[in-house]
């Protein structure tokens, strides 16, 4: 998303050389950076901790008991992982073509409004309805962002405004939804006197899970897994993923080239709002969130969070995979928290914390890259 | 009195001397890449020396930035970076300053300035509206308004007609013979040199070669001092900026067959700019096949909105493009590159290539589809076309997958080159395409459109360097204010009245009909 | 019908509306010189929010309605400085950076809350004698707690600071063209910082403010108001005028939402009206952002020799 201006250099034999060496050094540079920044980021958040009486060793085990030790815990961190692996794939998508979508959040809200109707809907055989329920997630969260879209392409109002007071109005949307029984809200009779909540999902329309080694987590981890190595495949190696980068590093070229900034664009928007409501609808149908029913609430910080894990991973499909499953560990983690008298908020703020020390080394990194070839350039100016 | 400025390994500039007189115009001649722009860049504050020092009135000064430079007595008139558009001209003039913003006696003074000089603007005026030659005026303003006891001028004579240099180094001997300041004219023109400076110091490479009274040298000696090896002043005049002496001995005529069918037609384009400027206001030419035209004129004229239009980056309100006989749709992403258009743009970065993909990517951008099956890019073909354009068109780079951004400028014009040509197209639009280049680079491309024409492309050669358009070009005609101002063929060209045609608006609105 | 006219002839909705459009105008003007220098920060929801905080903090602890709007002003003007330093120091993408920041003072706002639980004391109404007596707007205008006031100067502070000053002409050119800026000797990035402190700065102040209107804090206190107000500089074409009539609008809506139910209309949709303030602010920019000209510099970030 930034820009770059970049220096030529002429390469004469010393200076491959050189530059060999110089990268040598840069790779243990990057290693001490990025753990610099993480340790300072836990340091920080354990700081906090101990300042408002908590005891940062007891966080750091129930955060770990919580996420991955305790028995049955590691299913429930993959389970909250898939979610926020498809968010984060989507998040990728609209980033590499250079578009600034953060409205995941309502995206993914509306796609499981859109699986709620369906799935609870639709009759025939489980398995199909299942289907079903997730193309109308993805047709539900590719329309809220194609509003976003449309707005940036047609109207030129920027996207990440847009994206952004759509998550905001995606609430309010899916509040009305769920208090009329045309549209989302359970009948009377199955509602055990709860106000705002949808039918649930019967046993044959929902996701199937799987147990390994005594952790129960529904398949659409490896639906997320699959998605992101396709996902990574088909930016770096087809030729619709190359346009689509082409979009994002240079709008201008691109459009030379033939990749139409509106098409491109609006596809991108398209999918990764799609991805959201993937998201939301496998959130609804895997059973780990609210118990297979779509409540106010539902998205749970799921979209904000898969769109920290995105920018954590750097834009990459494939970091993202290991990235979700950390931050999910944060967030199963939380559930221990309460044991140890702190406050389960803690967790946002080390997750954001964690996001701001990872943006440091990549930004101090970069500014060394230019440095050295500026100063290589001075050859030719 | 004497100015001194004295450096040691600075990369760019290696031990460079440099003395400035008070009272003379002395030129900085290099080709680019020399290293004066990177000396000028250390007088001015931009660029801090690694070694050396420079001493005015013999005494060293040290010298940060930009402001400091100003307090000092050094300012510069810069080519192209200065002026912000959407501030007024005495904003600009004030923008550097320090201390509380006065805008009356600004103002005034910008008055008292432009009267004293007969370089005549309006305060008031908004930069962005102005033509390039009065911009180049706000700029000289904002240089002597802080009373410089040394003016550098960067290549001022690309944004201006003959007659307006003309102007210009009449004001500037004005300048150093009325009031003693020292002048230094950056230039990569020897033309210019010659005809203008006192004195000249050569730099090649980031050293100097030379150092001689002008009065002193003729065009050969100075060529191969700027070069480093003997140069045909004719085949080498617009890399040298030398204007070539009239009616060179190309033939256009005799290699195009058929030469009745145009391959490239542009009928009354007419374009508007989001604030209701004209950008291009009926413009018509057209291109053979296998004939050069060249299209000339001032910066700002619509240069880079033709550029643009042939890149598919621009939408036409009025009027069409045929190419080859088919009507081209404007402003539609990758039209005119599948129609055959081949463009190297003015500024590559900007819409000629992308910087952080690979060579091999950058050479694939528009037809990835060459290298692919089924959608899938196919990285084997894809390395093996690419390292056959790379022998072709001898590409100095890491390999196929060296990131764009490591290459030289001149090798990335040769990716830009080797793109455009390889999918043999019908027309080819080079815009500005040895701007920035070194005398080789120069002279590769100049060869290289040449043959294009050879073989039966129709190129179009939009340029603000005269000597280029002199020499490559078979017909030329004149772009001003975004028309076509008038056209002739090389064989008859009168440089007096492509001056005129040049600076054809500006004529009309100079006050007191100067230009002359 | 009728119920539109009972809001419009009633005084409390002006009230009301006054109070929504202040909390806007105070993020509003120094995010209105942030953008003119080329910056987007959309953290000024967090430093709103951290003013808030700080606010209820510092009154909870001293009780002084001076000292939690000087808190405010601190609390926004460090996440200021982290927006600025992050992305114009060193090159962070500043969206990225932004939304960060948002999420890391709602968990840290959420976190603190919790377990220092700060008390808020509501503050007493400050009459302007005669001037208040103003038929429906008097008491909008000024009949408001003291806070509200330091509105009136601020803005033409801010307008003078921007247009008058040398300070605000370098600030101006770095936004339209970094490029040119540098190279006459101006400091680009610094002044884009600078600028951003001051939207921290007055952002701090209004989420202070906001907090000395209400009687307690939740961490919802300012509910995606910060993005409002950045909406309403594009809504105003990067005018300061524009600004201003963006905020009233938009304030006016999001009060308006409120003054239904004490007009005695419960019948309008809730959620409705929940979304109303952003989709009359999505609207508002659907139909006027094509027709404006953002400083040309406008997010791009700006790179050269590294200072």
């Amino acid at each position: 998303m930034t820009d770059v201006v970049a220096q030529p250099t002429e390469n004469s034999p010393d200076e491959v050389s050189a530059a060999a060496r110089g990268r040598h050094l840069v790779v243990s540079e990057v290693i001490t950076l990025y753990a610099l920044s993480i340790f300072c980021a836990l340091a920080l958040a354990g700081i906090l901790v101990t300042v408002t009486g908590g005891s940062a060793a007891d966080v750091f085990n129930a955060l770990l008991d919580g996420s991955v030790r305790n028995p049955g815990r590691w299913g429930l961190t993959l389970g909250a992982a898939a979610p926020l692996l498809l968010v984060a794939l989507g998040t990728i998508v609209s980033a590499r073509a250079g578009l600034v979508n953060i409205g995941q959040e309502g995206q993914l809200l509306i796609g499981a409004a859109f699986a709620t109707y369906v799935g609870t809907r639709l009759g025939g055989p489980g398995p199909v309805v299942v289907m079903g329920l997730c193309i109308a997630g993805i047709v539900g969260g590719a329309i809220w962002a194609g509003f976003a879209g449309a707005l940036r392409y047609w109207r030129g109002v920027p996207e990440v405004l847009t994206t952004l007071l759509l998550a905001t109005v995606a609430g309010s949307a899916v509040g009305y939804g769920l208090k009329n029984e045309w549209l989302l809200l359970a009948p009377a009779g199955d509602r055990a006197n709860r106000n705002q909540v949808s039918e649930q999902l019967a046993d044959d329309n929902r996701l199937p899970r799987i147990t390994w080694f005594g952790n129960e987590f529904p398949t659409t981890v490896f639906l997320a897994i699959a998605l992101a190595a396709a996902t990574a495949f088909v930016l770096a190696r087809t030729v619709p993923g190359f346009r689509l980068r082409m979009l994002g590093q240079n709008p201008r070229t691109a459009q030379r080239a033939g990749v139409g900034a509106t098409r491109y664009g609006m596809a991108s928007m398209l999918i990764s709002g799609g991805f959201a409501g993937l998201a939301g609808a496998a959130m609804l149908a895997g059973g780990d969130f609210g118990n297979y029913q779509l409540v106010p609430g539902f998205s749970t910080n799921i979209g904000w969070t898969g769109l920290l894990v995105a920018l954590v991973a750097r834009e990459r499909a494939v970091s993202a995979i290991v990235v979700a499953f950390v931050f999910a560990g944060l967030r199963t983690g939380s559930g221990f928290l309460a044991a140890t008298g702190v406050e389960r908020k803690i967790t946002d703020v080390v997750q954001a914390l964690l996001v701001l020390a990872l943006l440091i080394p990549p930004a101090v990194l970069y500014i060394r890259e230019r440095r050295r070839a500026v100063n290589a350039s001075k050859e030719r100016v | 009195m004497n100015i001194t400025k004295r450096f040691g390994a600075v990369v760019a500039c290696d031990a460079v001397d440099l003395t400035l007189d008070r009272g003379r115009i002395h030129g900085v001649l290099g080709e680019n890449g020399a290293g004066k722009s990177t000396l000028m860049k250390v007088l001015i504050g931009l660029v801090i020396p690694d070694g050396g020092q420079v001493k005015i009135d013999g005494k060293v000064a040290t010298i940060n930035d930009p402001i400091d430079a100003a307090t000092q007595g050094i300012g510069m008139v810069h080519q192209h970076f200065s002026l912000v558009d959407a501030l007024t001209v005495w904003e600009n003039v004030a923008l550097g300053d320090v201390g509380k913003l006065r805008p009356a006696a600004i103002r005034d003074r910008v008055g008292d300035l432009s009267s004293h000089y007969g370089l005549t603007i309006d305060p008031d005026a908004v930069v962005g509206e102005l033509p390039a030659g009065m911009r180049q005026r706000v700029e000289i303003i904002k240089c002597l308004r802080r009373d410089p006891q040394v003016l550098i001028f960067d290549e001022p004579t690309s944004v201006l007609t003959p007659a307006e240099s003309e102007q210009l180094f009449e004001a500037l001997r004005r300048v150093v013979d009325e009031e003693g300041r020292a002048v230094a004219l950056v230039s990569h023109k020897l033309d210019e040199i010659r005809h203008a400076t006192d004195a000249v110091t050569i730099m090649r490479q980031g050293k100097v070669v030379e150092r001689i009274a002008t009065a002193d040298s003729d065009a050969a000696s100075l060529a191969r001092a700027m070069v480093g090896r003997p140069v045909s002043l004719r085949s080498e005049s617009a890399a040298l900026g030398v204007l070539p002496e009239p009616a060179p001995e190309r033939d256009a005529e005799a290699t195009v067959p058929g030469a009745s069918s145009v391959a490239l037609e542009i009928r009354d384009a007419t374009a508007r700019g989001g604030d209701g400027r004209v950008l291009l206001d009926d413009l018509s030419l057209d291109v053979r096949p296998g004939e050069i035209l060249g299209v000339a004129g001032v910066e700002g004229n619509g240069q880079r909105e033709l550029g643009d239009l042939m890149s598919s980056l621009l939408h036409l309100h009025g009027g069409q493009v045929t190419v080859a006989g088919t009507k081209v749709k404007t402003g539609k992403a990758g039209a005119m590159a599948a129609a055959g258009v081949a463009v190297i743009p003015e500024d590559r970065h900007d819409s000629g290539c992308v910087l952080d993909m690979t060579v091999a990517e950058n050479l694939f951008l528009a037809e990835p589809g060459r290298v692919a099956s089924g959608g899938v890019m196919d990285r084997k073909r894809m390395k093996q076309h690419a390292e056959a354009l790379i022998d072709q068109y001898s590409i100095s780079c890491q390999g196929p997958d060296a990131p764009l951004w490591s290459l030289s400028g001149g090798n990335q014009q040769r990716v830009v080159l080797a793109r455009e040509l390889a999918n043999q197209p019908e027309v080819l639009v080079a815009a500005q395409p040895t701007r920035g280049l070194d005398v080789g680079a120069i002279e590769y491309m100049s060869e290289q459109l040449r043959a294009a024409a050879a073989s039966g492309v129709a190129v179009l050669l939009i340029s603000t360097e005269l000597e280029e358009i002199l020499d490559l070009a078979d017909r030329i005609v004149v772009l001003s204010r975004g028309k076509v101002a008038g056209e002739m063929s090389r064989a008859d060209v009168d440089l007096e009245s492509l001056g005129l045609l040049m600076g054809g608006a500006l004529i009309d609105e100079a006050e007191g009909g100067a230009a002359q | 019908m009728n119920a539109v006219w009972d809001i419009l002839s009633n005084a409390i909705t002006y009230e009301s509306a006054a109070r929504g459009a202040v909390l806007l105008l105070f993020a509003a003007s120094g995010e209105w010189v942030a953008e003119r220098a080329g910056t987007l920060n959309i953290s000024v929801e967090g430093m709103l929010l951290s003013g808030a905080f700080a606010a209820a903090v510092a009154i909870d602890a001293t009780g002084s309605v001076a000292v939690a709007l000087i808190a405010g002003a601190i609390a926004g003007l460090v996440l200021s400085a982290v927006q600025a330093n992050l992305s114009h120091r060193l090159p962070a993408d500043q969206f990225v950076v932004g939304l960060t920041i948002n999420i890391l003072v709602l968990g840290l706002v959420g976190f603190l809350d919790n377990e220092l639980e700060p008390a808020v004391s509501s503050v007493e109404v400050v009459e302007i004698p005669i001037l208040s007596d103003i038929p429906l707007v008097g008491g909008a205008l000024f009949g408001q707690i003291w806070p509200f006031y330091l509105i009136y100067p601020l803005i033409p502070f801010v307008w003078w600071l921007v247009y008058r000053t040398r300070w605000g002409l370098e600030v101006r050119s770095v936004g339209e063209d970094p490029n040119s800026a540098d190279v006459s000797g101006i400091q680009v990035n610094k002044r884009r910082r600078e600028a951003i402190y001051l939207a921290g700065i007055t952002s701090g102040i209004g989420g202070a403010y906001l907090l000395t209107s209400v009687n307690s804090f939740v961490d919802s206190i300012i509910g995606g108001r910060g993005f409002i107000a950045i909406a309403a500089v594009i809504f105003g074409g990067w005018t300061l005028k524009g600004s201003v009539a963006g905020c009233l609008l938009f304030g006016a809506v999001v009060s308006f939402r409120l003054s239904l139910p004490a007009a005695g209309v419960e019948s309008v949709n809730t959620e409705l009206l929940q979304a109303l303030p952003y989709l009359v602010t999505i609207a508002g920019m659907a139909l006027f952002a094509h027709k404006v000209r953002p400083p040309a510099a406008l997010t791009r970030p700006f790179l050269r020799g590294l200072k």
